[in-house]
């Protein structure tokens, strides 16, 4: 699991979108899972199936139920059938624990709600990474906790992450990898216990000190 | 002087109703077509290609700034002259379509920015194409916030309809033209075609007020 921290406007987001070409590529190369995103000329459909993504404001799709939201890019884009990918679907919701929303319309459900549907929409489709753009900014703070967790038990499972996020708690007990950033560049790149413990570069030191005094 | 005599209505019921019938046609030809290219040319217009959003935007802002009578008048007169022979009901059905699915266009454009763009992202990012995003995403969703302006668009095209009267449609207009010549008696006879084009617009806008309320009930 790798974090992206930093403060506001340092281009953590930017990074991260990046990584599946939502953000265009002006400048420079970049290689993700050894398909070189910078070529203008690559498949990126074929490329962002195998990436999944969870966004700040969730964005499920309104106009369909939360299990048509999850099969709608298995069905089309990897081609299951509707009956697998339901069942897969199925196990996702359970798996992130609300197997009984299935049928709701993600306007009836609570944001924390609707940010696991969007955690399992990724999943559905067997992504090799998953990337989280500030999957808890736009939550209750009660509800920030049962997303943590989801995502929590996923890294406990394997899966390789990429998260944007201002929980420094979750960084701190759960990342692999920190990446600090600041001003657009990646000031710094350490395990999580060298970058809590012992940050190298002084922009990170005021950044944590910022953070602990309050 | 006779002004009125209701019998008109009686006596020419049959070019009333066949009138009636090619204006009803027409509207319909013209409806289906204005949707279909007025949808194809919105989406050239929002699309990521340059050329694409040129010539729709071309498209939309040459059409709907020329008067309707212009346009079905090139179909009339201009395209025979070059050797393309077209009757007053197709020059004046294809006349009203293009001009209204320039209206339509504008309508649609809207609505699909009116979604907001993390939907786009969303879909992107799992993998579907601009295309699929826009079928199984966007367009649904702009639906509900494109129908009063395409309804109305709608109401519009089957009163406009009666521009194929002028290039010998056979519409309802153009039979009016011919009883009202051989009654001398315009005022039954153009009422009568007010209460034809009513029973058309006005189950229409129900129609229309219908549908935006089950879309408005429908979930955000």
């Amino acid at each position: 699991m790798v974090v992206i921290v930093g403060p506001s406007g340092s281009g953590k987001s930017t990074l991260l979108r990046c990584i599946n070409r939502l953000e265009t590529i002006t400048d420079g190369e970049l290689v993700v899972n050894g398909v070189p995103l910078h070529n203008k000329k690559i498949d990126i459909n074929r490329f962002r199936r195998e990436i999944g993504m969870v966004f700040q404001h969730f964005n499920l799709y309104p106009h369909k139920k939360v299990i048509d939201n999850i099969i709608l890019a298995p069905v089309k884009v990897l081609g299951m059938s509707n009956a697998e990918a339901r069942e897969k679907a199925m196990t996702y919701l359970n798996r992130v624990g609300i197997g009984d929303k299935a049928d709701s319309y993600p306007s009836q459900l609570s944001g924390g709600q609707q940010q696991r549907v969007a955690i399992a929409r990724g999943l559905t489709m067997n992504p090799k990474i998953m990337l989280f753009d500030e999957p808890t900014s736009a939550l209750d703070p009660e509800m920030i906790g049962e997303v943590l967790d989801v995502m929590r038990s996923l890294a406990h499972q394997g899966m390789t992450m990429v998260i944007v996020t201002h929980e420094m708690g979750f960084a701190k007990e759960a990342a692999d990898r920190v990446i600090f950033m600041d001003e657009g560049r990646i000031v710094e790149d350490a395990t999580s216990e060298d970058f809590f413990k012992q940050p190298k570069e002084e922009r990170a030191r005021t950044f944590l000190s910022r953070l602990l005094h309050h | 002087m006779v002004i009125w005599d209701s019998s008109v209505l009686f006596d020419h019921w049959d070019r009333y109703m066949q009138g009636f019938g090619q204006t009803v046609l027409a509207s319909l030809l013209a409806l289906i077509g204005s949707l279909i290219i007025g949808t194809i040319i919105a989406i050239l217009r929002i699309s990521p290609y340059r050329w694409l959003n040129v010539f729709g935007a071309a498209y939309v802002e040459f059409l709907r700034n020329i008067p309707l009578l212009v346009v079905v008048f090139f179909f009339f007169l201009g395209l025979p002259s070059l050797g393309i022979p077209l009757d007053g009901f197709s020059s004046g059905t294809i006349g009203l379509m293009v001009y209204t699915s320039s209206f339509i266009a504008e309508a649609i454009r809207a609505g699909i920015q009116a979604v907001p763009k993390g939907q786009t992202e969303a879909a992107r990012s799992s993998g579907l194409s601009y295309v699929q995003s826009m079928w199984h995403v966007v367009l649904p969703q702009a639906v509900k916030v494109v129908l009063p302006a395409v309804g109305n668009q709608m109401i519009n095209l089957v009163k406009n309809s009666a521009i194929l009267g002028v290039v010998a449609g056979l519409d309802l207009m153009y039979y009016a033209d011919l009883i009202s010549s051989d009654t001398f008696l315009p005022i039954p006879v153009y009422t009568f075609v007010a209460l034809f084009y009513l029973v058309l617009t006005v189950p229409l806008s129900m129609a229309v007020h219908y549908m935006e309320r089950r879309f408005a009930r429908s979930n955000a």
